[in-house]
């Protein structure tokens, strides 16, 4: 449905996007992810043909955005970061030009025109005028204006920001009712709102992409190492080479002890029970433990190390998915 | 054409849908009328030149005014982003606003239709040259105005894109009045005549003014709107990459 090949844009100097590269098919739901600035509005701007790129090309169902950009146009519905609403329309006046600049007329326009007013909500405040209305119903007259025709392909630029959770929920489940019969982008940068609408992800940061993949393979790389803390009191030379030979242990790394005495950071296998080894050894060997917890990698802390400025973490991670 | 029309009456529903269109027309009507009833009475002549005379310096202030917002507030406003991702080319939106905004113009020019009336009770008044008056003034409208919606798709700010628009329309008129092109033929023989004859917009309202209607005359006018309109639509185009 939606191919982005190699797409590289520079504006001056700063390089937006570096060589990305993604696919989606049809009916699915694509979380894009990444902090702000990280240049998923560029990539989104790029596959609606607001911008062109200097490198690259997208394909739309095998069309190119560079060659024929007003045949994808018609086939996108878009809803930009910035909510592009005429602030001295009403909302039925301006639903009603989008839909016939998108070539909709008479008997289809009212008939979409009723729809997306009904799935967006925006039935209280049809006949308001734009300026008044609050954040939440602005917010929905974007993205009615992005479905009035009916589109393919919807293009959703931080659809959520600025929504409290009740709203957040109902653009959730209009988006899933929707994922059913179209193909869906939408962006954000908070990680906790794609899991509930879609397992498959792109996460860029920095204009690259960092990861592509499901969200569920993601977890299980974050799942699949394990930390555990453990400070003792005294010292011995030989705890550190004890702690890396325990069963499950891929490293323990030595740690400062603000009260004297040896401190660790050991990192194992995720289902290794690290603790218990640990305290296993200690008792053996008659050493003193003064701390001993375990500190599991979480989600957060895997899309964190994704787009922290390209350190090491990241391309550890991030060569895993 | 019809998507032409969505965005021509999108915008000229704009311009009334805020006091300020009823204050520009009043302004435009009052200044025009005032400065041309002042000397009428004193000279007691039926005709029209003083106030067709009066339009293109006039105009130079009203017509930026009027296009100021026809870019610059959808570039700040993020609607600009919707215009260009519609299944349309950028020089039909861009057409539909012109055209708004000449359909505004010609709605002020109406309002000054009693004066020939008047005229005709009073006197006996040469209708040719006042009919030639009116299409000069459109004509004239028509070229500041493209100069207008160009200057205001540069610039983000409104007040920056009218202080251009108005800068840029008086260059036009400036190069087309005789004082103008003396100096600089004065400077490097020859040049200011050039300008005049090749760019300078006066003695070609001038003709249309004395209702001398020559197809030369009506090119010009034609020939440089259009090349603003096409300067227009290259910028558009040109900006995504």
């Amino acid at each position: 449905m939606i191919e982005v090949r190699d797409v590289t844009k520079r504006f001056g100097t700063v390089v937006a996007l570096d060589g990305v590269s993604f696919s989606l098919d049809r009916g699915g739901i694509l979380g894009f992810l990444g902090p702000n600035g990280a240049g998923k509005s560029t990539a989104m701007k790029i596959i609606t043909t607001f911008l062109a790129p200097d490198e690259g090309t997208v394909l739309i169902d095998g069309t190119d955005v560079m060659e024929e950009p007003l045949a994808v146009r018609g086939r996108i519905g878009y809803q930009p970061e910035n909510i592009p609403l005429y602030m001295d329309m009403r909302v039925h006046e301006y639903l009603r030009f989008v839909g016939q600049a998108r070539g909709l007329r008479g008997e289809e326009l009212r008939r979409r025109s009723g729809w997306v007013v009904e799935a967006c909500g925006l039935a209280p405040v049809y006949k308001q005028t734009i300026n008044e209305l609050s954040k939440g119903y602005k917010q929905r007259t974007g993205l009615a204006q992005a479905l009035i025709h009916d589109p393919d392909l919807l293009i959703l630029d931080e659809p959520t920001s600025g929504l409290d959770p009740l709203q957040i929920i109902g653009i959730r489940e209009l988006l899933q009712s929707l994922a059913r019969e179209k193909t869906i982008i939408f962006s954000t940068h908070i990680l906790q709102e794609v899991r509930p609408v879609t397992d498959r992800v792109v996460i860029i940061n920095q204009g690259r992409i960092v990861a592509d993949g499901m969200i569920s393979e993601l977890e299980q790389r974050a799942m699949g190492s394990n930390r555990v803390y453990a400070a003792f009191r005294g010292g011995d030379p030989e705890m550190a080479a004890a702690l890396a030979g325990l069963p499950g242990v891929a490293k323990a790394e030595a740690l400062e002890a603000p009260g004297g005495g040896a401190r660790f950071e050991i990192r194992g296998d995720f289902d290794a029970d690290l603790t218990g080894a640990v305290a296993g050894l200690a008792r053996q060997r008659n050493w003193e433990l003064d701390e001993l917890h375990e500190s599991r990698f979480t989600l957060e802390d895997t899309f964190i190390a994704l787009t922290r400025q390209t350190g090491r973490a990241a391309e550890e991670v991030g060569s895993h998915v | 054409m019809s998507n032409v029309g969505t965005v021509f009456r999108r915008e000229f529903a704009a311009y009334f849908d805020s006091p300020i269109a009823y204050i520009f027309i009043i302004v435009f009507l009052v200044l025009n009328c005032g400065l041309f009833m002042t000397p009428f009475f004193l000279q007691g002549l039926a005709d029209m030149r003083d106030f067709f005379g009066n339009l293109p310096l006039f105009l130079i202030f009203f017509i930026p005014a009027v296009t100021m917002r026809l870019w610059a507030e959808d570039r700040r406003g993020g609607t600009f982003e919707l215009l260009m991702t519609l299944p349309m080319g950028a020089s039909r939106v861009m057409l539909g606003k012109y055209l708004a905004a000449m359909a505004f113009y010609l709605v002020a020019l109406l309002g000054t239709l009693p004066i020939p009336v008047m005229l005709s009770i009073l006197g006996n008044p040469d209708l040719g040259a006042i009919a030639g008056g009116y299409l000069g003034a459109i004509l004239l409208g028509g070229l500041y105005m493209s100069v207008g919606i160009f200057t205001s798709g540069l610039l983000r700010d409104q007040i920056t894109a009218f202080i251009l628009g108005m800068l840029a329309c008086f260059v036009l008129f400036l190069v087309g009045i005789p004082a103008v092109s003396a100096t600089v033929d004065g400077w490097i023989g020859g040049l200011g005549t050039f300008m005049q004859n090749a760019l300078g917009l006066m003695p070609h309202y001038e003709a249309l003014q004395r209702g001398v209607v020559q197809l030369g005359d009506i090119a010009y006018f034609l020939s440089l709107t259009g090349v603003f309109l096409a300067l227009n639509t290259l910028w558009l185009e040109g900006r995504k990459y």
